[in-house]
């Protein structure tokens, strides 16, 4: 081993205050990265999750002025034959007014979204079934599921309870028709269609004198990277339809363009705290360098060049920044393994989508790794300044 | 190889200007001879560790010339200088400052590891530890051995590259008297040995005993013996 890599290694030893002080600044710096991704990358990816999950799939197909008149049967199969397709679905959305009676009393009546679906072909695209808490999804023409903060507002109906809701038509009529309550539906974080009322596609064509057309297509895939070909493909084969469709990061992007920046505040936040622990290395590598003030005079006097003590302490940086960034990217896998394995919600709602970004932990642990390295530079030039008489001084 | 290994032309060193300034060295002309024993001695602050700078080349006169091994040291760039000490010149201090992250062993090889002629150094630092007595303490760290002890190894470390000459800066002034006595003994017996030049710095030239030469500094001038006579300079 080179004299000087063992020098360096022996001395940062021999001072354990000052190399765990370093390492911690170092790797504490990367712990906090590690935390806001879990944290919020992880709330991001919940809330797409739970979008394409409940809303939009993973290509969402609409009509660029109304409704898809196209038969939804053809479209689905369309889909269903692309071997990157599991499966695909029709909606239609619109709103309602609708009033519910207890015992025969009127007690309320306000609007709410009404979401269509097909009860076959939704549970292979949505997992809104998977929300219901009480009773079952939609099974026939005159159930209707009813999500939880809709129940609140109308007084807290139970299953089995009537419900009328009032829908205008195309032409501008309204249309009256009376469901049963068959289920209720609570996501966590209230990401799903707990605002909405959910009923059979056919019922709501019929109140909307829409019969066979359909507001919009959810496609499920396999694979969601291949969202873009899809999308590429299906407007390929359609070009003449006016047909508008979107990636998930598309359709949600209203939705969290705003959140993309709080993250990317949050990482720059991060970032600072990394650069702040550099700060932290700068200072205990200038203790160091001032503790081996009088070697650092002996070795210049027995023949040592500037550029020796330089690789000495460039070295000893080295070495902090290698040990924290081990140490931090170790802290910080094992955050996120933790809030993986206890599936980590948020706040205590919505789960968060904990992934392990590969190219970003070598991102962190280099970077952290550099600004130590850039942090000794200083203290390592400072070192090489001493001249050999006045450095023995300090004995 | 010429008989002469240390030659000062003119010497002077002159610290601080106007109402400040300070001759530390007036004029300091004189040769050392391959093998020779020399103690430079004088009261405190006559300036003698400022002419053992000189001849460490870890200060540069204010004017004059240091030849060493017949090399004019003085126009050499501070990369030559470093590595000219490293070769041509040992260092035994008062406080032996051997390196406190190293073992014995390692802090005698340090010279030659920095000289990057690693090729049996190790084996050459133990013949070295051995003639010093140390071959019991060589892969202790430095900081566990005793003063004595520490300074036998730093004269190991300052033969390791087989120097020109072997400057000693009160080497025993941190000593006892016994131990100081066989760190003297050692130093003239690897003088002896291996013909090596030592010049060694001291104010207590008793403690030497019989030595090959004495040269005097007071008040920055340099004077062959041990008596100054007034007004006479040295010349050699």
């Amino acid at each position: 081993m080179d004299y000087r890599v063992q020098l360096a290694k022996r001395m940062l030893s021999n001072k354990k205050g000052s190399l765990i002080g370093a390492v911690l600044a170092v790797s504490i710096g990367i712990l906090v990265i590690h935390v806001n991704f879990v944290i919020f990358q992880g709330l991001y990816d919940a809330i797409v999750r739970d979008l394409s999950s409940y809303r939009f799939g993973d290509v969402l197909v609409t009509d660029e002025e109304s409704f898809i008149t196209k038969s939804d049967i053809f479209l689905v199969n369309w889909f269903e034959r692309i071997p990157y397709v599991e499966a695909a679905t029709p909606r239609v959305q619109s709103s309602a007014a609708i009033n519910v009676t207890k015992n025969g009393k009127l007690i309320e009546e306000f609007r709410v979204p009404v979401i269509g679906v097909d009860p076959f072909r939704d549970p292979r695209v949505s997992t809104a079934h998977e929300t219901v808490t009480d009773g079952q999804y939609v099974f026939s023409r005159n159930s209707v599921v009813v999500g939880s903060r809709v129940v609140s507002d109308l007084g807290n109906i139970k299953v089995g309870d009537s419900l009328q809701i009032k829908i205008t038509d195309r032409r501008g009529e309204d249309q009256i028709r009376r469901f049963i309550v068959t289920g209720i539906v609570t996501s966590p974080g209230g990401q799903g269609l707990d605002s909405e009322i959910i009923m059979h596609i056919d019922s709501l064509r019929d109140m909307l004198d829409r019969d066979g057309e359909t507001g919009e297509i959810l496609v499920k895939l396999n694979d969601p990277d291949k969202a873009s070909d899809v999308k590429n493909y299906f407007l390929r084969t359609f070009p003449n339809d006016e047909f508008k469709a979107e990636t998930i990061e598309e359709s949600a992007e209203a939705a969290l363009s705003g959140f993309r920046s709080g993250i990317a505040m949050i990482n720059m936040i991060g970032y600072f705290g990394m650069m702040s622990s550099a700060f932290a290395v700068v200072t205990i590598q200038m203790m160091l360098v001032s503790s081996k003030t009088r070697e650092v005079g002996v070795m210049r006097a027995i023949g040592a060049k500037r550029k020796d003590i330089l690789i000495i302490f460039i070295v000893q940086g080295m070495m902090i920044g290698a040990l924290g960034a081990g140490l931090g990217t170790a802290m910080g896998l094992g955050y996120t393994f933790y809030a993986k394995e206890t599936k980590m919600t948020f706040a205590g709602s919505i789960p968060l989508e904990v992934s392990y970004d590969w190219e970003k932990v070598i991102q962190t642990a280099l970077m952290a790794f550099s600004l130590a390295v850039i942090a000794s530079i200083y203290p390592s030039y400072k070192a090489t300044k001493l001249q050999p008489v006045e450095a023995m001084r300090y004995v | 190889m010429s008989d002469i290994v240390l030659e000062l032309k003119n010497v002077n060193r002159v610290f601080g200007q106007g109402d400040t300034k300070v001759q530390a060295l007036d004029n300091v002309t004189f040769s050392v001879k391959r093998g020779e024993f020399l103690l430079i001695v004088g009261s405190s602050g006559s300036g003698k560790s400022t002419l053992l700078n000189m001849i460490g080349l870890l200060d540069k006169p204010s004017s004059g010339q240091v030849f060493i091994d017949g090399t004019n040291t003085t126009k050499l760039s501070d990369n030559k200088i470093s590595a000219f000490r490293n070769s041509k010149l040992g260092f035994i201090f008062q406080f032996s400052n051997l390196l406190a992250d190293l073992t014995v062993l390692e802090n005698v090889m340090l010279p030659r590891n920095i000289q990057r002629t690693d090729q049996n150094a190790q084996k050459q630092a133990i013949e070295l530890l051995r003639s010093v007595g140390l071959e019991n303490q060589m892969h202790k760290r430095a900081n566990k051995v005793s003063g004595g002890q520490a300074q036998r190894a730093a004269i190991a470390r300052g033969l390791i590259n087989h120097p020109a000459i072997v400057l000693a800066d009160e080497p025993t002034g941190n000593l006892d008297s016994v131990t100081a006595e066989t760190v003297i003994q050692l130093m003239k017996s690897m003088a002896k040995k291996l013909n090596q030049t030592f010049v060694i710095v001291t104010h207590d030239r008793h403690q030497f005993g019989e030595v090959d030469r004495i040269i005097t500094i007071k008040d920055g001038r340099a004077f062959e013996g041990e008596d100054v006579p007034p007004k006479m300079e040295l010349t050699v």
